[in-house]
């Protein structure tokens, strides 16, 4: 793959998160679904989640690192990074907004704070594809 | 104002430069190799630093390996 050491962790960021938090939120969506409504029966699966996607992160870029030479960001990746979070970030806004609206409309916290966490999520995964178009298409 | 692309004689002029390397050229002027592979295939137009600079690693003045051309909207 003729992919920067940068390009190469945008993709296993992607992958590892899509994968793991898209799980956890498939887990949970079941749960609510069965009418848990309490946000500490959510805790330890959040938990693990998280500590799962920590040693993916790091293994993956561990095996790209050791496969080719690490190299630090260049202008290129910087810019690559502005303009996708500035394309994605409005995801996080709409997501935060709608939550407020949530809490003035007495829905439950265990909606609000999954729904916090999936715009976080959506907002990420929006701006590693975004870098991803720009790494392979140009700017 | 109509579209605009700044295209560049980097290719002609590792050629010319002894067959020198994108990688070598990447690492004297401090980016990746696959930041000059986008430069020369005008995927990316890069600062004005670095375009001083991939044009000092010639030793050509700018104009002669960066043009800018502007074309205009139909």
């Amino acid at each position: 793959m003729n992919a920067s050491f940068e390009e190469k962790s945008v993709w296993i960021q992607l992958i590892s998160m899509v994968g793991v938090l898209g799980s956890y939120f498939v887990v949970a969506a079941h749960m609510l679904s069965r009418g848990v409504m309490v946000v500490a029966a959510f805790v330890p699966l959040f938990f693990v989640a998280v500590v799962l996607l920590v040693v993916v992160l790091v293994a993956g870029h561990t095996v790209v690192a050791i496969a080719s030479k690490p190299e630090g960001r260049d202008e290129r990746d910087r810019l690559i990074g502005w303009r996708a979070e500035r394309n994605s970030s409005w995801i996080l806004s709409v997501g935060v907004l709608t939550a407020i609206t949530g809490m003035v409309l007495a829905i439950p916290n265990v909606w609000i704070a999954h729904l916090l966490m999936l715009s976080m999520l959506l907002s990420e995964v929006a701006r590693y594809v975004f870098q991803l178009v720009y790494y392979r298409r140009g700017m | 104002m109509g579209t605009a692309a700044v295209r560049n004689q980097i290719r002609r002029l590792r050629f010319e430069s002894g067959e020198m390397t994108q990688q070598a050229l990447a690492e004297q002027v401090g980016v990746t190799r696959q930041t000059i592979v986008a430069i020369e295939g005008a995927k990316y137009a890069p600062s004005l630093e670095l375009a001083f600079r991939i044009a000092a690693a010639f030793r050509k003045p700018l104009e002669e390996v960066f043009q800018f051309h502007q074309q205009e909207e139909k």
